[in-house]
């Protein structure tokens, strides 16, 4: 038998190893209500606990690298809302800024203010759906409903911006494609956010985050350590649930964010040990009290100015180079690396997307996990198919 | 009963019936009237569900069948099972496949006969009523198990073995809560312990004596676990197993499943109504009552709660859900035959 | 600690391995020689003044019909042509596989940046999941993808793509495939359009819309 540490479950490695049973090989196939997205796990489980678990990814392939060789750089923006699609302005925002280092455009203040607001506001409603499915996931059906009534209002803002509602094309390497509205869209924001922060958070955590049921379910259930999330390359709510005050924002300092004063929450292992999914959940609880400290940040210091760089030519051609960038998503740190050769379709655009690498701990950790206790683990780690099959 | 027969005796041309033959047409009756009312309680809790969940959801539930509020709903979903085609996975069991739900929608059925609904008013008034209706009620895991085995599908397996071993455990908490009321009454007739109870809210065993409260709660959380639903409703999570032991069902044997939720919902809530709430009995003595129409707005009532329980909380993990029954639950209901005794010899009250 | 700082601490370690350093342009890049790729690895995540430890990105790539004068001249990917044939090219692909390895530490905040270059007929370098184990999914994804092996990779095979897949899709010389299974292959979406161009070009009339049912739910019910 495996010498592998379990989590805390009922039956101790001594009482498996006596009875001699078969392991029982179970498909959480492509279609399944609790893999968020076309993900199939390949369990072999002894009862009620997993040995062996092996994601089998693909379902999702659109081929979008191959399509970046084929297409010209303001024209490939279009794919990079389509990697997750749940914060489509946050990998818009990477995108560009990626585009925008290897082809070395400025932009300017106002596209920059801009650009965080709705990147933040993405990032609130990506996070609103991670915790809705996950409570969804342990059962709770009411904060789905509630989560999603908040989304609703972000996507009619974004709308009223971009003209999409959940997928934007919004951002192109030079600035923004369109101005603020002026419907009163910085009032509206202002006074959705002013809501979210002292209303509905406080709802949340009042009916789901200190419930003693959800706690029982995730405390001390899929611990991560810090070693294996350096060395699994973890980034974003996975690695800060572990203690970790690692933010790409604030680290490598990109666009508009060293203008701004917001705390990088980190899990404390407040109902059990650090790392746990119920740290990884409070952290994009707390998240998006922050994002709504940055986006109350943005608009009072929003500059006047254009919302294009005035260089902006039709076609966009990089000089001859490769740069990596990354930003902070809200799964994590989203990286593009673009090797240009002078001309205005790239050489070769790989994209690093933080569900890919923040999956492959599943297969170490969910050893000797109960199959229940897999689906939270899944859940916890926010996973978008999207991204990791691109 | 007697009065059935009766009642068919005086029909035209039945008052020459053998008893054997009266006996058996009133039964018959019985039993059909008492489907029927299963099926209309299914009718009406599907609706009152689906309401209820969408209110505390922030949102409105069925609003456009049948003109106010969606009340056709169920109705249109009945009719819509009905028609849908009878599939049989072609590795199944097909004896245990099609004898399951029936096991199932007997067990259910069953425990209805030991219902008092009034002072004269039930199918089958005998000595044993309480003892019967939580043995006859086992039989739903039988066919729980039958179902999920028979389905030749590694999910409804799972499902299935989650769900006996649940329902088996919490059967203990769920009768050992009643104990102290049949203490109290000395007897199982049921409606002995309803006739206990009369004399306002205050004679209520619910508010008899705190040991009796902390088996109230006892029994409303048990009779939760038993009836798979709410926070205890693992073997049929959504978001895990598809839909448990009833993945491979579909039509009129799905119908079964459901109708037999409801019914052992409201069968429950009835329980606690008749054991605990006074049965039949209105809150104030003096109060024109109509006694069936009480009795089951009392089941109404608990049927909510149990409903609005099972929208606000998130799910029990398999291992809590029996650390629960058997670490937590059966202690307590122990300590509160015990405690219940004593308060009964120290009052004076025993002996009855 | 800059970028030249660390190569020059590679390089010490290294000796040959280690084959320059690019300065010029957005990002400077270390060139290593690819069998000594886990050695560079190694040294680079476990040296006090280094402490790599986490991999950001690895990422393969084909050299094949880079335009080295900066002209955007690269050779184009092959696609489909306009009546639904792959395309075809009787080039000959000659260039290099690459990989670029992208480092961060956690603990000391600087950035490294590896490349290797194998000649492609070898197209094989040492795996680094001993060294990171997110190497793991990457180097499976540049198999699939590349057809660069990686020796020493406790489970290379395809991973976004089905296992009984034909060829590396993001070679530059990829042919796009005719036929997959049964389904053709044609580049031109598997539904028809209903409307004809004309139709598009029109642009829509609203109709009147009917009234509502009496039945229907107003806003306060």
């Amino acid at each position: 038998m495996m010498e592998q540490k379990m989590n805390k479950g009922w039956a101790s490695q001594d009482h498996v190893g006596e009875i001699k049973s078969e392991l029982l090989e179970l498909n959480m196939g492509p279609q399944h209500p609790a893999t968020h997205g076309v993900l199939r796990l390949l369990l072999e489980t002894d009862g009620e606990i997993v040995y062996k678990c092996t994601p089998v990814l693909g379902y999702l392939h659109r081929c979008a690298e191959k399509i970046a060789e084929g297409i010209n750089y303001k024209q490939w923006v279009v794919y990079s809302d389509r990697f997750d699609y749940l914060a489509p302005m946050c990998c818009n925002h990477a995108y560009v800024t990626a585009m925008e280092k290897v082809g070395q455009i400025e932009v300017p203040e106002r596209a920059e203010h801009i650009r965080v607001v709705v990147a933040e506001l993405s990032r609130i409603a990506s996070h609103l759906i991670a915790l809705a499915t996950f409570g969804l996931d342990m059962g709770a059906w009411t904060p789905l409903l509630y989560m999603f009534r908040e989304r609703e209002v972000i996507l009619d803002l974004l709308e009223r911006i971009s003209g999409g509602r959940m997928l934007y094309n919004y951002m192109i390497p030079g600035g923004v494609r369109y101005d603020i509205p002026n419907d009163n869209w910085e009032q509206d924001v202002l006074d959705f956010v002013t809501m979210v922060e002292t209303k509905k958070v406080p709802d949340y955590n009042n009916l789901l985050s200190y419930n003693k049921i959800f706690i029982e379910r995730l405390g001390n259930v899929g611990v991560l350590s810090v070693e294996d999330c350096f060395d699994y390359g973890c980034t974003g709510p996975v690695l800060r649930g572990s203690g970790v005050k690692f933010d790409c924002r604030r680290d490598d300092a990109y666009s508009a964010y060293p203008k701004f004063d917001f705390e990088i929450p980190v899990g404390e292992g407040e109902v059990g040990q650090v790392g746990d999914c119920w740290d990884r959940y409070m952290v994009r609880m707390k998240e998006i009290e922050q994002s709504c400290r940055i986006i109350r940040q943005a608009l009072e210091q929003m500059p006047d100015g254009p919302y294009q760089t005035h260089e902006l030519k039709k076609i966009i051609k990089a000089p001859a180079g490769a740069a990596y960038s990354r930003t902070e998503s809200s799964k994590g740190e989203l990286g593009h690396y673009i090797i240009a050769d002078g001309g205005q379709i790239a050489f070769r655009h790989k994209v690093r997307s933080p569900s890919f690498c923040n999956l492959q701990v599943i297969e170490k950790v969910g050893v000797g996990m109960m199959v229940s206790d897999l689906v939270a683990f899944v859940g916890s780690l926010d996973i978008v198919l999207g991204e990791i099959d691109r | 009963m007697e009065a059935l027969i009766e009642l068919l005796r005086s029909l035209p041309g039945a008052s020459g019936m053998s008893d054997q033959t009266a006996f058996i047409a009133a039964a018959a009756s019985m039993a059909t009237i008492m489907f029927m009312v299963m099926a209309l309680c299914a009718i009406v809790f599907t609706w009152m569900e689906r309401k209820v969940a969408g209110f505390i959801q922030n949102r409105y539930g069925p609003m456009r069948t049948g003109r106010w509020h969606g009340v056709a709903q169920a109705i249109a979903d009945m009719l819509k099972i009905l028609s849908k085609e009878d599939i049989i996975p072609a590795e199944a069991d097909k004896g245990l496949f099609i004898f399951g739900p029936i096991l199932v929608l007997l067990g259910s059925l069953l425990a209805w006969a030991a219902i008092p609904w009034g002072p004269n008013f039930i199918a089958a008034d005998f000595d044993l009523g309480l003892f019967y209706i939580f043995a006859v009620s086992s039989m739903v895991i039988l066919g729980l198990l039958m179902s999920g085995w028979a389905s030749n599908n590694k999910w409804a397996l799972y499902g299935a073995a989650r769900g006996a071993a649940q329902m088996i455990s919490y059967e203990i908490p769920l009768a050992l809560a009643t104990i102290p009321v049949v203490m109290y009454v000395g007897s199982l007739n049921t409606t002995d312990i309803v006739v206990a109870q009369q004399g306002g809210i205050w004679n209520w065993f619910v508010f008899r004596n705190p040991f009796l409260f902390i088996a109230f709660f006892l029994y409303f959380i048990a009779s939760i676990a038993e009836t798979n639903r709410g926070p205890f409703d693992m073997p049929e999570t959504e978001s895990e197993l598809v839909a448990g032991y009833h993945t491979e069902y579909t039509g009129m044997r799905f119908a079964f499943f459901f109708l037999s939720e409801y019914a052992n919902l409201f069968l429950v809530a009835l329980i606690a109504s008749m054991v605990f709430l006074g049965g039949w009995w209105a809150p104030i003595p003096g109060l024109p009552n109509v006694p069936w129409l009480t009795f089951v707005i009392k089941g109404i009532l608990m049927v909510f709660l149990n409903m609005w329980v099972r929208w606000t909380l998130p799910r029990v993990r398999v291992d809590q859900l029996m650390h629960l029954c058997w670490k937590v639950m059966i202690p307590l209901s122990l300590l509160c035959v015990i405690g219940s005794g004593i308060w009964m010899m120290l009052s004076g009250q025993a002996g009855v | 600690m800059e970028m030249k700082a660390i190569y020059d601490l590679l390089a010490e370690h290294l000796g040959a391995g280690a084959l320059g350093f690019m300065d010029e342009g957005i990002e400077a890049h270390a060139d290593i020689d690819p069998a000594r790729i886990v050695d560079a690895a190694t040294f680079l995540r476990d040296d006090e003044r280094l402490l790599f430890n986490q991999l950001m990105c690895l990422s393969g790539i084909d050299w094949d019909g880079y335009d080295e004068n900066g002209k955007g001249k690269s050779v184009a990917i092959l696609g489909y042509s306009d009546e639904g044939q792959p395309e075809t090219s009787d080039r000959v692909a000659e260039g290099d596989f690459g990989v670029a390895y992208h480092l961060y530490s956690h603990s000391l905040k600087h950035k490294f940046t590896l490349r290797v270059r194998v000649p492609r007929d070898v197209a094989k370098l040492p795996s680094v999941t001993g060294v990171w184990s997110t190497a793991g999914w990457h180097e499976r994804e540049a198999w699939d993808m590349l057809g660069i092996r990686f020796e020493g990779h406790p489970d290379l095979r395809r991973m976004l793509l089905d296992e009984d897949w034909e060829g590396h899709p993001l070679r530059k010389d990829y042919q796009m495939p005719a036929m997959y299974g049964i389904v053709p292959m044609d580049g031109k979406p598997l539904n028809k359009n209903p409307f004809s161009p004309d139709e598009i070009a029109k642009p829509p009339v609203r109709e009147e819309q009917p009234p509502a049912p009496d039945d229907a739910p107003t806003e306060g019910e």
